[in-house]
């Protein structure tokens, strides 16, 4: 009788697995949103590749995001539009369809990872419980991805309970099990008017110390984008 | 464009003030075209008069200002030749204006690259603008001057209706090609269907057949492949075969993973030269050469004769896609040490006669506001396959640009 009435409690004070995922979603960027990012690729031995570029994202199925620096990549930009990802080569001016499961420019992100617009479209949450990750009170939740065209088959994820919904870890599995990459949220800070995760890293369990950092640099809520530009046909534009 | 069209708009561009709406970018630059030349059956005696070597030396400029939904962009250079025909010219690849009237509809009128096909280095549906250089299809291109309807009216569907004014000779060469112009309208309708982008295109005007084409592009497993094919009644290079349909297709894939990057792509040329046709040019060139030289002559059969060579030598280089029937690109790219070094080896293969043009390059970005590229062109193959036929041995091509 009293565990019975403990679960009720619990479910009562407790989100849903859909209400954490979807805060979660919403706690880095907002609906209508414009931001500058820094990637900064880091390969063991090598000198850190770094790469600038804006962003627009709008509702859960537009995003844009073109390189600023270095020069020589200047205006190559990736468009999300839905399930279509496509890659604009500013050197011969072409538009190319890409694969949301391909590696963002050169980095351990996968071009499903920046344009994951909302991941409640691309996977199935199960909460399962609650973890203590870092001495941070977490939702730990198990996403199962709706269909193959998704660039993981399975994530877990860790989601602060503490009212924040900052996502604070994720690890990326492929089908047959295997834990491809992780994602860590390495700083919170007031950006943009409000207090959020910047800093953003993701280690490959591929190649040991491999990591690509993704770091706003400047982000604005609310913005007012128009819809014309993301569409293949202003990409090729260059616009 | 004519030159003082260009200093106008240039002018303006200038005098726009950038607002906080607006932005604007300016970059300036120097390259460098140095060829080393040959004489070969088109160029029989060095009758294109050039030097052994050649050099395009040249000055440019891109401006391109936004403000809200109005885009004006410059992008021209100054170039001064080398050798007893030395000259400068001002040349505008593009000046355009644009402007957009809500999500849907939007207009460019002005000298413009149009990205027309999805092929890399072949467009078979591409009637708007100049054919790209045969021996480096990676320079950048010049526009045609043109006026773009672009009309959107859902995301999954869009049309483009243009009017251009092209040129037909490829850019960037050492020497002058006989080629003509061409007014032409095309209109392309695009659709986005179960994740494959689909067009149709048509096309048409003066002194060219109409062109009915298609153009497909996906992502297959992590790769991107696009497919480009074009049919039209009637040759574009001689000899006239106006009854023949004929049909072109290029069909290619892109791969890339962390910071490298292959590129391949296929490309059919319907009405390129069997080698018996082959055999035939070259035959036809050497017997109007020979006529052009021949003493025993009037001398007014002699001119003509020269100008018949003149359009034969010119072949490969004006209006068609190549001389020949099966050509094979591909390319390799990849970025090293902080994305400064960009290394790449390019080639085009003359799937029909064994040339190949190979393009290696080198791209160096010391700051971020700098680059510096240098491609080199070396030509090879038997001496009467198409690549080795033009009267080039290779070529260095180098670029320095930084952006304000």
């Amino acid at each position: 009788m009293s565990s019975l009435l403990l679960g009720m409690l619990l479910a009562g004070a407790m989100p849903s697995a859909d209400t954490i995922v979807r805060r979660a979603d919403k706690a880095v960027l907002g609906d209508s949103v414009t931001y500058r990012l820094r990637m900064s690729v880091v390969r063991p031995g090598r000198s850190d590749r770094v790469v600038e570029m804006d962003g627009w994202k709008k509702g859960d199925d537009l995003g844009l995001v073109r390189y600023t620096a270095p020069a020589k990549e200047r205006n190559t930009a990736y468009l999300r539009s839905g399930d279509n990802t496509w890659l604009y080569l500013p050197a011969g001016e072409k538009v190319v369809r890409v694969g949301a499961k391909q590696n963002f420019g050169g980095g351990d992100f996968s071009n499903g990872d920046i344009f994951r617009l909302s991941l409640i479209k691309d996977y199935d949450p199960t909460l399962v419980g609650e973890e203590t990750l870092d001495g941070i009170a977490c939702f730990k939740l198990e996403l199962k991805a709706k269909n193959r065209s998704v660039a993981y088959d399975r994530v877990a994820y860790w989601v602060r309970s503490d009212g924040t919904f900052y996502p604070l870890r994720a690890d990326y599995y492929t089908l047959s099990g295997k834990k491809l990459k992780w994602l860590s949220v390495t700083k919170v800070a007031p950006l943009g008017g409000r207090e959020r995760p910047t800093l953003l890293t993701m280690e490959n369990a591929l190649e040991v110390g491999a990591r690509t950092l993704l770091e706003f640099l400047a982000i604005q809520d609310d913005a007012r984008i128009d819809d014309r530009i993301f569409t293949p046909s202003a990409l090729e534009k260059g616009e | 464009m004519p030159r003082v069209t260009s200093v106008v708009i240039l002018a303006a561009l200038c005098s726009a003030p950038a607002s906080r709406a607006g932005s604007r970018e300016l970059e300036a630059g120097v390259e460098d075209l140095w060829y080393r030349t040959a004489e070969t059956p088109l160029n029989r005696d060095n009758i294109l008069g050039l030097d052994e070597n050649e050099n395009l030396l040249r000055g440019s400029l891109s401006w391109k200002q936004t403000q809200g939904a109005a885009k004006l962009v410059f992008k021209g250079f100054v170039e001064r030749s080398s050798g007893a025909d030395a000259r400068t010219t001002w040349t505008a690849r593009q000046a355009y204006a644009q402007y957009g009237w809500g999500p849907g509809v939007q207009v460019r009128v002005g000298k413009q690259r149009l990205a027309w096909g999805s092929g890399f280095a072949w467009n078979p549906t591409n009637r708007l603008e100049p054919p790209k250089n045969p021996a480096n299809t990676s320079l950048e291109q010049q526009g045609s001057l043109a006026a773009r309807l672009d009309i959107l009216p859902a995301n999954w569907a869009g049309v483009i209706l243009v009017a251009a004014h092209g040129e037909t000779g490829a850019g960037d060469l050492p020497f002058s090609v006989s080629a003509s112009e061409r007014n032409t309208g095309a209109l392309r309708a695009r659709f986005l269907v179960k994740n494959t982008d689909l067009a149709a295109v048509v096309s048409g005007g003066e002194r060219q057949p109409t062109l009915l084409g298609f153009d497909l592009g996906r992502d297959l497993g992590g790769i991107s492949i696009h497919a480009e094919a074009a049919t039209y009644q009637g040759s574009e290079i001689q000899p006239a075969r106006p009854e023949e349909r004929f049909f072109r297709l290029s069909s290619g894939l892109l791969w890339s993973r962390g910071t490298t990057s292959v590129t391949a792509e296929y490309f059919f040329n319907g009405e390129g030269y069997s080698a018996v046709q082959t055999r035939a040019y070259l035959g036809s060139l050497d017997a109007a050469y020979a006529a052009a030289t021949n003493p025993l002559l009037p001398p007014a059969a002699q001119r003509e004769a020269l100008a018949r060579y003149g359009v034969f030598a010119s072949l490969p280089f004006s209006g068609g896609l190549g001389l020949r029937r099966h050509y094979l690109y591909a390319a390799w790219a990849r970025s090293e040490i902080r994305g400064k070094w960009t290394t790449a080896l390019r080639g085009v293969v003359g799937l029909s006669d064994g040339g190949v043009a190979l393009t290696p390059g080198l791209v160096y970005a010391p700051r971020s506001a700098f680059t510096i590229s240098l491609d080199g062109v070396i030509l090879l193959g038997p001496s009467d396959s198409e690549y080795r036929l033009a009267p080039l041995r290779g070529a260095i091509q180098a670029r320095v640009k930084a952006l304000f």
